[in-house]
């Protein structure tokens, strides 16, 4: 197989890996969730030069679209749209939290639909987390979303979730698992061309009521 | 120059003697005979300049400097370079430099070569900003001071390519989302993407819904750019991206998007500063940037009085905002009159047929007491909570609040202040031109009277067509051709957005 694919996410740190027909080519990370501007050129180039490869043998490129906190996932979204633009590749998105799910699971040693949900977080800031509830995974290793994803205070994912029998996973989003969620949707039939950044709320920002309330406050 | 009244012109014959003495008072038992001297300043292959202090009928001469280029040797050298030690640590070397350096560029140089004594860090300092390297070491060269040389290197042609590059130029600092190309000195394609309309509703522009927009118009943008310009990526020599000032987390969709197109065509990146490319734009019409200029740059985002003396080397930040952005205040008093956003366009249009004198707003920073700390710098923060005083005052009343005239009047204030400081630096520099830039110039009040105002004083005004004038990708490409044709070296990968970036720093490594 030829086909090489450049998997990147930036929901948490800065992780990148090149696959190759399901064989991990090369992996990059900079664990900070700080500093993806100035990590993302360096890890892509290394992950490029870690396969033994040129950039233009890229013919996948498979970007992690969060749900994440908003500055760092878009860097990394912005960087895989014009690296496939670059070379000529073919773009394609994952949820980020997919590639956790199946990371767990086959820790788990469950390569099909298994008995126990599992749920997923990640730190969503301001007291809030990222979540979602997978069933298990396809035939070819794609998880299977159960409920999510949403973004809640913890104690009101317990809530929504209480009397529910799920798992929890520590694994930290990893590029390569990220490719291999896309290779298994490949095989399903299910792999995305959308990579709309994930981002579960809204921009910041209160439209002013009295247009002139500006004035009434600094003169008041 | 600061604090110098000082001229620079080639050096003559008759300025052998004073050359001669400022040769041995900086040079003792080192110094050149007036044999070699003279030699040097009349020969064909050499360029002299001789720096003057003081009043035009009486000069001091007070620094000298040559370059020896041989005709059909593409290496060139500094011969010498002095300064009188009570005009040192005042930019006279610097300038000297920069003169020889135009000229070596004349010349089609591709290397230029100098030695400076290993003890003299100044020098080497200066010659590292320069872009000279330092590639080599001659032991024990002077003497009989027994110190070491320092042979350092300018390389025009380092990544020269031959031709004019063709530069792609991203830019993601506010609002726009703006891709450039340029090749060389001239204007390929410019398309720029505004959220303008998304911002409206809030009154100014919010950071999130900036940076959201960046990432969904890239793309669209860059295509549009490239079938304007007719090329494709491959034609592409290197990539040039904002990474300051700005809003951070727009900024960094731009980075992100130039550093992974860098790696995916291979070629070079160069991060530069967003406020030098508006200056730089000018070189888009006219084919090169007069030097030196004073640049008003007014915008939402910013507003500052640069003093140019050379695009990549010599940038000053005589003054700016020490609250809010000219535009920014007429967004914000565009709501104290309930007119839409952008409230530049809005209050021009509420102005028609409006008495600018029918209410005198304040000045900001133009009283005596601030002129002394603060004769370069702005505020517009008190003259917006001005007007929305008076509106007030006018409401409690039950007077009519006659808008035309709140308008005409604001506007003639902001106007007033921007053109009165800028002229001012050019009068205090004596800098003949003022350049305009910033989305705040497609204002017709401000536009009219810096021309009044230049026209009075005879200063040049030049004002780059509105869509290289607001933020745009064009004015990005071409500062990095500036700095790809100057032979400077590509930025790392690693550099990262800095939303304050100053003025000095044009390219971040």
């Amino acid at each position: 197989m030829t086909n090489f694919t450049l998997c990147i996410d930036t929901s948490a740190g800065t992780t990148v890996a090149v696959l190759q027909g399901g064989e991990i080519r090369s992996e990059i990370h900079f664990d900070e969730n700080m500093k993806h501007a100035e990590r993302i050129g360096d890890a892509i180039a290394q992950a490029v030069a870690g396969a033994k490869i040129t950039s233009a043998r890229i013919t996948n490129v498979v970007v992690g679209r969060g749900p994440a906190p908003f500055t760092g996932l878009r860097i990394g979204i912005a960087a895989a749209v014009m690296f496939a633009e670059g070379v000529g590749a073919k773009l394609w998105g994952v949820a980020s939290l997919d590639a956790i799910a199946r990371a767990a699971f086959v820790e788990r040693g469950e390569s099909t639909a298994s008995a126990k949900p599992l749920l997923v977080t990640a730190d969503a800031r301001r007291s809030e987390v990222y979540w979602a509830l997978y069933s298990g995974l396809t035939k070819s290793g794609a998880p299977v979303l159960l409920e999510g994803p949403g973004v809640l205070k913890p104690a009101a994912l317990e809530e929504l979730l209480v009397g529910k029998e799920f798992d929890r996973t520590q694994i930290k989003i990893n590029a390569a698992d990220l490719g291999k969620v896309f290779e298994a949707q490949l095989l399903d039939g299910t792999a995305s061309s959308n990579v709309g950044a994930l981002y579960l709320r809204e921009a910041d920002a209160v439209a002013p009521k009295d247009l002139r309330e500006f004035g009434k406050r600094v003169s008041g | 120059m600061k604090n110098l009244n000082l001229i620079i012109r080639e050096a003559a014959e008759q300025d052998l003697d004073q050359i001669m003495e400022l040769e041995n008072s900086c040079f003792g038992n080192d110094a050149w005979d007036s044999d070699t001297m003279h030699f040097e300043v009349v020969a064909h292959h050499t360029y002299y300049l001789a720096a003057f202090e003081g009043p035009e009928e009486l000069p001091n001469l007070i620094g000298f400097a040559g370059l020896s280029k041989i005709p059909g040797n593409d290496q060139a050298d500094i011969q010498t370079i002095a300064v009188s030690e009570a005009a040192r640590g005042k930019g006279v070397g610097k300038a000297l430099m920069l003169e020889l350096l135009k000229e070596a560029r004349r010349l089609h140089t591709a290397e230029m070569f100098l030695e400076v004594r290993a003890d003299n860090p100044a020098a080497q300092n200066l010659y590292l900003n320069l872009g000279f390297e330092h590639i080599d070491t001659r032991k024990r060269y002077y003497q009989p001071d027994d110190v070491d040389a320092w042979v350092m290197r300018l390389q025009f042609a380092k990544t020269s390519i031959g031709r004019e590059p063709v530069v792609l130029g991203i830019e993601t600092s506010c609002d726009e989302t703006g891709v450039g190309i340029v090749r060389g000195n001239t204007l390929l394609a410019n398309i720029i993407s505004s959220s303008m309309d998304e911002h409206a509703r809030f009154g100014g522009v919010v950071p999130e819904i900036a940076a959201r927009a960046h990432l969904e118009a890239l793309k669209p943008t860059l295509d549009q750019a490239l079938a304007k310009a007719n090329l494709s990526l491959k034609d592409i020599d290197a990539i040039a991206v904002t990474n300051g000032p700005g809003l951070g987390g727009a900024l960094m969709v731009g980075i992100g998007a130039a550093k992974a197109l860098s790696v995916a065509i291979e070629k070079p990146i160069y991060a530069v500063n967003h406020l030098v490319g508006h200056v730089g734009v000018d070189i888009l019409e006219r084919g090169e940037l007069q030097t030196p200029t004073v640049a008003l740059l007014v915008s939402g985002g910013h507003t500052s009085l640069l003093l140019v003396r050379d695009l990549l080397n010599d940038v000053e930040l005589l003054g700016e905002t020490i609250d809010d952005a000219a535009g920014e205040a007429f967004d914000k008093v565009a709501r104290v009159l309930r007119l839409k956003y952008p409230g530049g366009p809005e209050i021009d249009k509420a102005a028609v047929g409006g008495d600018p004198k029918a209410i005198r707003f304040p000045r900001g920073l133009s009283l005596p007491k601030d002129m002394e700390k603060h004769r370069y710098d702005f505020s517009f923060s008190g003259l917006k909570t001005a007007v929305a005083r008076w509106v007030e005052v006018a409401e409690t009343k039950d007077e009519p609040i006659n808008v035309a005239d709140i308008a005409a009047s604001f506007r003639e204030a902001v106007a007033d202040v921007l053109v009165t400081k800028a002229v001012n630096a050019c009068i205090d520099h004596k800098v003949p031109r003022l350049l305009l830039g910033g989305g705040v110039v497609a204002n017709a009040r401000l536009r009219e009277l810096a021309q009044e105002r230049c026209d009075a004083h005879g200063i040049e005004l030049r004002i780059p067509a509105l869509n290289l004038c607001t933020d745009n990708g064009a004015m990005i490409a071409a500062l990095g051709a500036q700095l790809i044709m100057a032979g400077r070296a590509p930025s790392s990968l690693h550099f990262g957005s800095d939303s304050t970036l100053p003025v000095t720093t044009v390219q971040t490594h």
